[in-house]
């Protein structure tokens, strides 16, 4: 179902989608052979766009723009492969310019010219992001921090939104990357990013406080990332679907397009309707929370939909394919691949309906 | 969830609660299957009497003339109170269709009783050679002096045997191409001659449809609605608004708390295997509200949801099944009795509701029809 958006959000997904068309997959193909995972001077134009602006209050030169914005964005960054981190860094800004001060960094981050990154995962098991096991010491700009981060998208980064355990609950820290007591040792992935581990011995940190609406900056930015993903998810399996639909109205066999065939059409209209679903849930999650205020009961059920849906319709592309989906040629397999990484990020479906029941009360 | 009343609305949701608490008997509340009509017969006559048994129908056919809004609120509370299914086909189906394609004679002879609760109607689509494939249906009518004398065969036809009138597709053309433009639409009242009605019991106790034979049955000219071999069109006209008000979440939130109770009862909600597929359909549940909500959205700024409208109809109904089939492993060996399971978090209808939810991804066309239709109208899939 079509979205009812006003003006100036279809400028802003046509723009987006303009965006995304110059990217695509062979873009994405390019950066699996370099040690760069993205070009810094796409993630600067996205900068001069707006679009890592966008959640940032117009009282610190943001947009003030809220969470349907970046989700049509992303949706189209998705779509095209995008390999620019435009997701994390949106959502870091925003976490960087919640305090009644903005973090210094925060301006450069907006502008696409520093990438800023979360580093709030701690396990593949999925953890409690208010619970980290990472430990903060000290006030203010004084912090040390110390623990493991794991999976996370440093390329590029300049420094990583951490979470950890302080004295008065879970705390946001801005680590550095060139921080004393930081280590960063990254691993190449099937999908061509590298995710790394962070080693964190009393490293150097700043707090980034909460903003007054919401109950605490991890928990904060920790939701916003997981609708961030889900809308990059959406976008990838969008994509992958389209591809899909037009092999099945041009292969033929046994003198037929084989989307004729109803085993493999049902298939298809499984497809759409996981994407249907999940569009409708992202936008609805969009338009009924605010940037610094979301329920994380809806971001969870979000980002488990998504992931779910986003890794059945892309492996499903493949099967719909056949042997050349399943050649490295084949641009088909890229979807997959980027589904298999946004969805694993910050937790997969499964780890996600581990906290849903917890947090949603469904476990007595 | 994702829908939030304004202050106006509030308050007539608050006045609906109200009133039903005050007035739907204790006994029509939570059952599983449709009572009879002389049970459930007085309820709608309260309602009506209410002025509030047609939300949906413009105020000068007697209606109230509400928006979405509004009869979604309307539908909202009458399934949280549990309240019965009442008889549709005349409110639902027959009675906007005459609004659209009826005479005025046929409006002023049908429409006002439909209100009162006088007549209950029947639907005359299946035949038993004509259902996924409705075109090929044979029930002929051929016209004679001031009549069409109708001969054929109606199966699947809810409540038939406690109503009064069916409207029909009948072959009034059984040679054109495509089959759909031989079709005429017809009401025939069941009381004529030649008419013999028979009820079918479902696998879930009741009888809650029946086969209609119909033995050169006479039906007044008069009782064309539309034009000869225009039947389609006119049964086709009102299936998207019919697919949304079903399809709404309140249905999947009551099932829900079902399954909790049940799970408390028997313990099993202590099992992460157990937690992780209630998570599964609690998300699904989320999931469908906002599909619902996106729909709403549309339809409220003119938008038709056209083809699409069958993504609701999968996606909720095959919900409703996953939900039930919970509802059956939480219940355990409890999901055999017959009567509703008292427990002491509440009493459940495990089976009865289980065995009902077997029928909504069937009727109102099947989901691997509603399949169809997305491949080819809205997914451009070839033929």
């Amino acid at each position: 179902m079509d979205l009812n958006l006003t003006p100036e959000q279809t400028l802003l997904r046509e723009s987006a989608a303009r965006f995304a068309a110059a990217a695509g997959a062979k873009m994405a193909r390019g950066f699996r052979a370099q040690d760069a995972s993205f070009s810094p001077a796409r993630l600067r134009q996205a900068g001069e766009l707006g679009w890592l602006a966008m959640l940032v209050p117009t009282s610190v030169n943001g947009l003030g723009l809220g969470l349907t914005e970046l989700a049509l964005v992303l949706e189209q960054a998705g779509r095209g492969l995008v390999c620019e981190p435009i997701a994390l860094a949106a959502v870091s800004a925003a976490a960087l310019a919640q305090g009644h001060a903005a973090h210094p960094i925060m301006e450069r981050v907006m502008a696409g010219a520093a990438l800023v990154v979360p580093a709030l995962q701690e396990s593949a098991n999925g953890d409690d992001p208010v619970a980290p096991r990472t430990r903060a010491a000290g006030k203010g700009a004084a912090m040390r921090v110390s623990g493991r981060k794991m999976f996370v998208c440093a390329d590029g980064a300049e420094g990583f939104l951490v979470s950890a355990n302080g004295s008065d609950g879970p705390a946001l820290c801005y680590v550095a990357r060139d921080a004393s007591g930081i280590a960063v040792s990254a691993m190449p992935t099937v999908e061509g990013r590298r995710l790394a581990t962070l080693d964190l011995a009393d490293a150097q940190a700043d707090l980034i406080p909460a903003r007054q609406s919401s109950r605490n900056a991890v928990d904060a930015l920790h939701s916003l990332a997981l609708i961030a993903l889900s809308a990059e998810l959406l976008g990838v399996m969008e994509k992958a679907h389209e591809i899909t639909l037009d092999y099945l109205r041009i292969r033929q066999q046994f003198g037929k397009p084989i989307g004729s065939f109803q085993a493999l059409a049902h298939q298809a209209a499984d497809m759409h309707i996981r994407l249907a679903v999940t569009r409708s849930l992202l936008f609805q999650v969009a338009a009924n929370n605010d940037v610094y205020r979301i329920d994380p009961v809806m971001a969870v059920a979000l980002k488990a939909k998504a992931s779910e849906d986003a890794m059945h319709v892309t492996q499903g592309c493949i099967q719909l394919h056949g042997a050349i989906g399943f050649t490295d040629e084949h641009d088909i397999g890229l979807y997959l691949k980027r589904a298999m990484l946004l969805s694993s990020l910050l937790g997969n479906a499964a780890a996600q309906r581990r906290r849903y029941a917890a947090i949603a009360g469904l476990t007595a | 969830m994702f829908r939030h009343d304004t202050p106006a609305e509030a308050e007539f949701r608050n006045e609906v609660r109200t009133w039903l608490e005050a007035n739907l008997p204790a006994a029509l509340r939570g059952r599983t299957t449709r009572p009879p009509p002389v049970e459930l017969m007085p309820w709608y006559r309260a309602l009506s009497r209410k002025g509030w048994i047609a939300p949906h129908w413009p105020a000068q056919y007697g209606g109230m003339g509400a928006t979405l809004n509004e009869q979604i609120i309307m539908t909202e509370e009458l399934a949280r109170i549990r309240a019965p299914q009442l008889p549709g086909q005349g409110l639902n189906h027959i009675g906007p269709l005459l609004m659209e394609f009826g005479t005025a004679a046929q409006k002023a002879q049908h429409l006002p009783p439909i209100l009162a609760g006088g007549v209950i109607w029947a639907q005359g689509y299946s035949e038993p050679g004509a259902g996924s494939d409705l075109a090929s249906l044979a029930t002929r009518a051929t016209l004679q002096d001031d009549s069409f004398v109708v001969r054929g065969h109606k199966i699947w036809t809810t409540w038939a045997h406690y109503s009064d009138w069916m409207y029909a597709l009948v072959r009034t053309d059984p040679r054109a191409e495509p089959r759909q433009a031989g079709i005429s639409f017809l009401l025939i009242d069941l009381h004529s001659p030649g008419i013999r009605v028979r009820p079918i019991r479902t696998i879930a106790g009741d009888e809650e449809f029946s086969e209609v034979f119909l033995d050169d049955v006479r039906v007044p000219a008069e009782n064309l609605v539309g034009r000869v071999n225009d039947g389609w069109r006119i049964a086709n006209a009102l299936l998207g608004h019919e697919r949304l008000a079903t399809s709404n979440p309140q249905f999947a939130l009551t099932a829900l708390e079902q399954i909790k109770t049940m799970a408390r009862a028997t313990g099993v909600i202590a099992d992460p295997a157990f937690q992780d597929r209630l998570a599964a359909v609690t998300i699904d549940v989320t999931a469908l509200a906002a599909l619902f909500n996106h729909a709403v959205e549309l339809t409220n700024h003119e938008r038709s949801l056209g083809p699409e409208s069958s993504v609701i109809k999968i996606f909720a109904s095959e919900l409703l099944q996953k939900l039930n089939g919970l509802l059956l492993e939480a219940a355990g060996p409890h999901a055999l009795t017959q009567s509703p399971v008292a427990t002491d978090f509440g009493t459940v209808d495990v089976a009865g509701s289980y065995l009902q939810s077997r029928r909504v991804t069937i009727y109102g066309g099947s989901s691997e029809i509603q399949r169809n239709i997305l491949a080819r109208r809205v997914l451009n899939l070839p033929a």
